[in-house]
């Protein structure tokens, strides 16, 4: 990734230049580059970019990605209306 | 080398605050936390400074103090946490609710606080999306919010200005104490930090801590869900709940409220917060769990449909995520904020339960004020550890 302004969250539009940054300058894990900068907390959740934002962390901290997940799942695993979610009557249920 | 004034335990939002404090009053200050800053309570909460979902008394002084020191420190930090304060509005859903909203006001109003009535029209007035048939409800103007981890952030950022040391992924194994019984040292997994004084403000994990040198702290993990929307028009302009929410607060209060049973059993009562990142964050929810903060489909449900009674328009806006924290509850509602008598030199700042970023300032300072043998801003013998001692006499 050459250029620094590539967008790597494109929820949040976070470029690749402000999460290499703040790695740098709080020496810090993917979550708190992603509580500092908003990155992987729009729209979808972090789906598209979660791998990129930890494998950008770990090159810059020299660290090998750790086996467990560093930017935490959040349900749902799609956005739903919050009518959806609070009718109801939920069509494939039989509850 | 590893000698502190200070050793503070839990770099929540209080263990930030109170480091912050203690640093700037000239204290040579360690801050261990076993994750990252703001890895537990404080970012998976909602982050509001409120007086308004406050008892009378101690619980809205303290809270009032400390929305006017968050005001000096949003314009003294270099750090910007997102603080503004936009007010916050309760909505009551029947008469009988407004009544017991007027005797509320009342008495805050008797006591000097800036809080009103509203009627229906003007409900509507200051938010044009909220249902319409709602009764009234009370407006509090002096109410603010920011960002939650953020403002963990910059206590910690401003407090290294004055040399703090922090000390993340290091999970405290033990406390040791001298022959006199005072606190000598702190044990992570990774090193050995030397001080005469610790305070305890691990939040829900306090009484583990408490455990290490000898004594019970009653504070319990108390769940709570909160949805996320997507980023969408502004639904509201402040933090908005319906009355229910004081009732799902405070155990001592008996109202019930014409509810679905979904709600009722989850314990599920209506707020709203705007962000500055236009998303909005929705609950609220309260429930003993222990410590599981997995997300549950029936509070999520339940949530929702208690949002769209109120708010009607979220019906079409999307929920993107959700989540669940715990809360460090104690039995009498009133954070512990005291040195422990039999343990000199161990402190305890914790148990605000869901008002741990709206105290954190004046815990902070008071912590401060204590240790360095000043008096408090207020008489806090109400806060102090020795009441549960108290209660267990009385009881037994």
């Amino acid at each position: 990734m050459s250029d620094e302004k590539t967008i790597v969250c494109r929820c949040e539009e976070i470029s690749f230049q402000t999460i290499s940054d703040t790695v740098r300058e709080y020496s810090c894990s993917s979550r708190e580059v992603k509580l500092r900068t908003r990155a992987g907390m729009g729209y979808c959740g972090g789906r598209t970019c979660r791998h990129m934002i930890d494998t950008i962390v770990a090159g810059i901290n020299q660290e090998p990605i750790a086996d467990e997940i560093q930017l935490s799942y959040r349900p749902p695993a799609r956005p739903l209306t919050f009518g959806v979610l609070g009718g109801m009557q939920h069509d494939n249920e039989s509850r | 080398m590893n000698s502190f004034d200070v050793v503070v335990v839990g770099a929540g939002i209080i263990g930030c605050s109170v480091s912050y404090h203690l640093s700037k009053a000239g204290y040579s200050v360690a801050l261990v936390e076993k994750g990252d800053i703001a890895h537990g309570t404080s970012s998976r909460c909602d982050a509001v400074a409120l007086i308004c979902d406050k008892k009378p008394g101690i619980d809205t002084e303290i809270g009032f103090k400390s929305i006017q020191l968050y005001k000096e420190l949003a314009k003294e930090f270099s750090f910007d946490f997102e603080f503004s304060t936009r007010g916050s509005l309760y909505v009551c859903e029947t008469e009988q609710e407004l009544e017991i909203a007027s005797g509320y006001v009342a008495e805050q109003r008797a006591d000097g606080y800036d809080m009103k009535m509203v009627d229906q029209k003007e409900l509507l007035e200051i938010e044009p999306y909220l249902a319409k048939d709602l009764k009234g409800g009370i407006w509090t103007e002096v109410d603010s919010t920011m960002n939650p981890y953020l403002v963990c952030f910059a206590f910690v950022e401003e407090a290294k200005k004055y040399g703090l040391k922090l000390f993340t992924h290091h999970e405290v194994k033990g406390v040791t104490k001298g022959p006199d019984g005072r606190v000598q040292s702190v044990i992570t997994d990774r090193t050995t930090l030397h001080t005469n004084r610790v305070v305890n403000c691990a939040g829900v994990w306090a009484a583990k801590l408490g455990q290490m040198v000898g004594i019970d702290i009653p504070i319990q993990p108390r769940k709570g869900m909160v949805l996320i929307s997507e980023k969408t028009k502004p639904v509201v302009s402040q933090k908005v709940h319906e009355f229910g929410y004081m009732l799902s607060k405070f155990e001592d209060i008996k109202y019930k409220r014409n509810v679905s049973k979904l709600v009722e059993e989850n314990n599920i009562a209506f707020t709203i917060e705007p962000t500055e990142a236009d998303n909005f964050l929705l609950g609220g929810h309260r429930a003993f769990k222990g410590y599981d903060i997995s997300s549950e489909n029936d509070v999520i449900r339940g949530i929702a449909e208690r949002a769209i009674r109120f708010l009607p328009i979220l019906k079409d806006i999307s929920c993107i995520r959700a989540y669940a924290g715990i809360r460090p509850w104690v039995p009498d509602h009133l954070p512990i904020v005291s040195e422990v008598e039999e343990v000199p030199g161990f402190y305890i700042a914790g148990g605000h339960e869901g008002d741990g970023i709206s105290m954190a300032p004046i815990t902070g300072r008071m912590i401060t004020q204590l240790i360095s043998g000043e008096e408090t801003d207020f008489n806090i013998d109400r806060l102090n550890f020795s009441r549960y001692k108290q209660l267990e006499r009385v009881s037994s």
